[in-house]
């Protein structure tokens, strides 16, 4: 053969057509390699949503966000600090071992205790576990969790943790844990390929996961791959190549792409990340609640949502997502130019003022646009790109004072329990508390409201709390976008849900 | 070369990684940025909670004993343990590795196989329409960010031609027991063609996305080199003792005419190792190169550290080969 004719060969096996994944195989586009596989060892979202399809916790979440039983058959509250989990019979993990409750307290007690993870170390998702005092296992199938102190949001926190086995553990170690699996989940894990992909297999011995979850049993996909891919373009191009199934993070301007094709469509669901601006009440100018006031008539949300967020954004007049607990109407910050400039003017500034706002480059769009229109009324707006790391050490560090105007940031609540959001974002000297807001009121509230274990009452008190930030405004708050989604036309049995977990355990592809 | 400069050569690595270890150190330490604050997020944490992760991490220490610490182990051949992965950093690198420098030899390959036949053409037909387009294309090579021209290459080869996949190194129905590392070597080693040639499919675009830019630069040094070897005496003297023109011009010109290019190609070759960033991301390739950058981002200290100090020895090491194969080619040539 010539070197032409080789060429050529080449050229031609090469264009063979890309063999089609089985059809069994469900494959996600996903942002980012899990950190490792130990559930108690990371503290990243991603890094959940991964182990999530690998190991059950003692109570998880639907697609709606509600808390149900899953490794526990129920949950009795039995006092304020107390809580009874009965726990399921005939759960296997994937090495064909029992799970018992000695591994539940194991799992629980591994995070909540001072050096138990292994190896002398504190687990990083203690904080997830508040007040926890201790985990006892009363009889063989029960097990008991004792609080310092009372904490309503057990339920809610709970689903973030993930029952794992004593005995595995004390075979690989902690360090065994990061890169081997033996959890109980509808999948195990066949193999990780570090920065490229992890694939897991259907586990056959699985006992159905949660009853209030339908359909309850086996997966139904023989293999599911988390395959990664961080770029945003990369990920939508594998969607619409038919590489991948789902993927995360659709960019809004990407939606109209993936919705033409035929093949592919756009799936969304309220996120409980709530964006808004930080105005340093420690600072001169934004210590007068008129200029507060007047910043937040300037901006045009609705514009913004529609414009910049094509719509998948939900606005908000307080910190709290439209679905969190204790959300409720608040009195309408109605976008008013007129009326910004007035209070401007009421405030000393006539001639306007300057400032500066930081923001991550992600944002700088939306930073820009809020700028303009902030710029509009006399807010003379420059918008400074800076770094996470570097705007979280500035904005974000308890107890340092304040230096800059403006922050443009966001807060994520998981949980869509008030707790998490409210009280770091708005208790005096709180680590998220980047408007250096003080009020005494306000925090008896919050920490009223942390304990309440009535759930109208503690409603109530948020609502109370809402209405006194509605008032003070040391935020300008924004919108809580949505969640976006690419899915192959070819999925089913699959539905996003809020928390930003992708469970495949019911996903099938056709 | 003598064994004594080989050594003394050697030697001289060690100030430099020492220098490099420090100020990597000193910029990520005065770099903004709280790696515990980072890690906490958007979480509920009481402060002692904060304090005994900041204890975990070892941040509770001083920088300058810090410093000490890692350099202590790092002696001892122990990078420490990354804040994210919670492994040794040095066992994060090393998974990471292969796939890196698989991508770049292939780049290497693609740049040295489009640039050496392209510039000798283009300089023995100088002027003409060839010439001329390939100093086009070679202008485009060098501009064209690789983000753009990745992407370019993702939508039209995978999502409309849809005969090369988007992104990652191999596909999941071959299961790979790694050798080597280097998936191209390992699936030849296993005699598994298709595996084979699903990795080289893989590896493709990243590969041409990472080398054309290189290829670009490398065309144009070997171009000019060329045309200065070809106005050479001692040509005109081969060209008059009536030796066929490949003689010449293979035997004669080329061999000289290649000396800047392989330098140039020598330090290129760890830009590329270094620079493979965005490719790494575009291509969804499991490489170093985006471990590290999402490492700074994350002020992943143990990881950044370590990551620095491997390119800093591949860099040194680099031009210490590109010296010795200089000497190979022209034997004028003493170090």
């Amino acid at each position: 053969m010539t070197t032409l004719q080789r060429l050529m060969t080449a050229t031609a096996l090469a264009l063979c057509p890309v063999l089609p994944a089985q059809a069994a195989d469900l494959i996600v586009g996903f942002t980012l390699d899990a950190d490792t596989l130990d559930p108690a060892n990371h503290r990243k979202r991603e890094t959940e949503t991964v182990i999530r399809n690998l190991y059950d916790g003692l109570l998880t979440r639907d697609a709606n966000m509600v808390v149900v039983p899953e490794i526990a058959e129920s949950m009795t509250q039995v006092s304020p600090t107390v809580y009874d989990f009965k726990i399921r019979s005939g759960i296997k993990f994937h090495d064909g071992t029992e799970m018992t409750a000695e591994d539940v307290k194991f799992t629980l007690d591994r995070v909540t205790v001072e050096g138990a993870m292994g190896d002398g170390q504190t687990s990083p998702r203690q904080s997830l576990m508040g007040p926890v005092a201790s985990v006892e296992v009363l009889d063989g199938t029960t097990v008991r969790i004792n609080l310092k102190e009372p904490w309503p949001i057990l339920p809610a926190m709970l689903p973030n943790q993930q029952i794992v086995s004593k005995a595995f553990i004390e075979r690989v170690g902690t360090a065994g844990l990061a890169t081997q699996v033996n959890g109980t989940g509808p999948f195990k894990l066949a193999e990780w390929r570090k920065g490229d992909a992890i694939i897991m297999e259907r586990f056959e011995d699985y006992y159905g996961g949660a009853t209030d979850i339908p359909p309850v049993g086996k997966a139904c996909v023989d293999r599911v791959i988390f395959k990664i891919i961080p770029e945003s373009a990369s990920r939508v191009a594998a969607l619409l190549a038919g590489d991948v199934h789902i993927i995360n993070e659709l960019p809004t301007f990407s939606i109209a792409q993936v919705k033409a094709t035929g093949t592919t469509d756009v799936m969304t669901v309220n996120g409980t990340r709530s964006f808004f601006i930080a105005m340093n009440m420690e600072g001169e100018i934004f210590d007068d609640p008129k200029v507060r006031q007047a910043a937040a008539h300037a901006i045009d949300r609705d514009l913004i949502i529609d414009r910049i967020l094509d719509g998948n954004a939900a606005r908000i007049d307080g910190i709290l997502s439209p679905d969190a607990f204790g959300a409720s109407d608040l009195p309408d910050i109605a976008y008013d130019p007129e009326k910004a400039r007035a209070l401007l003017a009421e405030a000393g500034f006539p001639d306007g003022i300057d400032i500066t706002m930081d923001a991550e480059s992600a944002f700088k769009d939306t930073a820009e646009a809020v700028a303009s229109l902030l710029t509009k009324v006399g807010i003379r707006t420059t918008v400074a790109v800076g770094e996470s790391a570097q705007l979280t050490e500035k904005w974000r560090t308890a107890g340092k004072p304040k230096s800059g105007d403006m922050y443009f940031t966001s807060w994520g609540n998981g949980s869509l329990d008030p707790f998490d959001i409210f009280t770091p974002t708005h208790r005096s000297n709180d680590r998220g508390n980047s408007a250096g807001y003080a009020n005494p009121a306000l925090d008896a509230l919050l920490d009223a409201a942390a304990v309440e274990l009535d759930v109208d009452k503690r409603a109530g008190l948020y609502r109370e709390a809402e209405l006194i930030i509605n008032a003070d405004l040391p935020y300008v708050y924004l919108w809580v976008p949505q969640d976006i989604y690419g899915v192959s036309k070819r999925l089913s049995g699959w539905q996003p849900s809020a928390d930003s977990r992708i469970n495949l355990h019911d996903a099938c592809v056709n | 070369m003598s064994l004594g400069k080989l050594i003394e050569r050697l030697l001289q690595l060690v100030p430099v990684l020492l220098g490099v270890s420090l100020i990597a150190f000193v910029m990520m330490a005065l770099t903004p940025g709280d790696p515990v604050q980072i890690m906490i997020g958007d979480q509920v944490v009481t402060p002692e909670q904060e304090a005994q992760l900041r204890h975990g991490l070892g941040l509770d220490q001083p920088v300058p004993v810090r410093f000490f610490i890692f350099l202590g182990n790092a002696l001892q051949g122990d990078f420490g343990e990354s804040f994210y992965h919670r492994r040794p950093v040095a066992d994060v690198i090393a998974e990471r590795l292969p796939a890196t420098i698989e991508l770049s030899l292939v780049a290497l390959i693609v740049a040295l196989a489009t640039a050496i036949p392209l510039g000798v053409l283009a300089a023995i037909r100088k002027n003409s329409l060839l010439d001329r387009m390939a100093t086009i294309g070679s202008l485009l090579g060098v501009s064209l960010p690789g983000f753009w021209f990745g992407i370019l290459l993702i939508m039209l080869f995978a999502v409309h031609l849809q005969i090369l996949p988007v992104s990652g190194r191999i596909g999941y129905s071959s299961e790979i027991v790694p050798i080597t590392g280097f998936l191209l070597i390992d699936t030849l080693l296993r005699g598994n063609l298709s595996a084979f040639w699903d990795a080289l499919r893989h590896i493709l675009l990243p590969a041409i996305t990472l080398g054309l830019p290189m290829a670009a630069i490398l065309m144009r040094v070997t171009r000019t080199s060329m045309l200065e070897v070809l106005r050479q005496d001692y040509v005109t003297f081969a060209d008059a003792k009536g030796l066929s023109r490949r003689r010449v011009l293979f035997r004669h010109a080329l061999k000289n005419a290649l000396i800047p290019t392989v330098s140039v190609a020598a330090i290129e070759t760890g830009s590329l190792l270094g620079g493979n960033m965005i490719v790494e991301t575009v291509f969804g390739w499991p490489g170093l190169g985006r471990l590290v950058v999402e490492s700074i981002f994350l002020r992943n200290y143990p990881l950044v550290q370590a990551a620095v100090l491997f390119y800093a020895v591949t860099y040194v090491m680099l031009n210490f080969f590109a010296d010795i194969l200089y000497t190979v080619l022209n034997p004028r040539v003493k170090l």
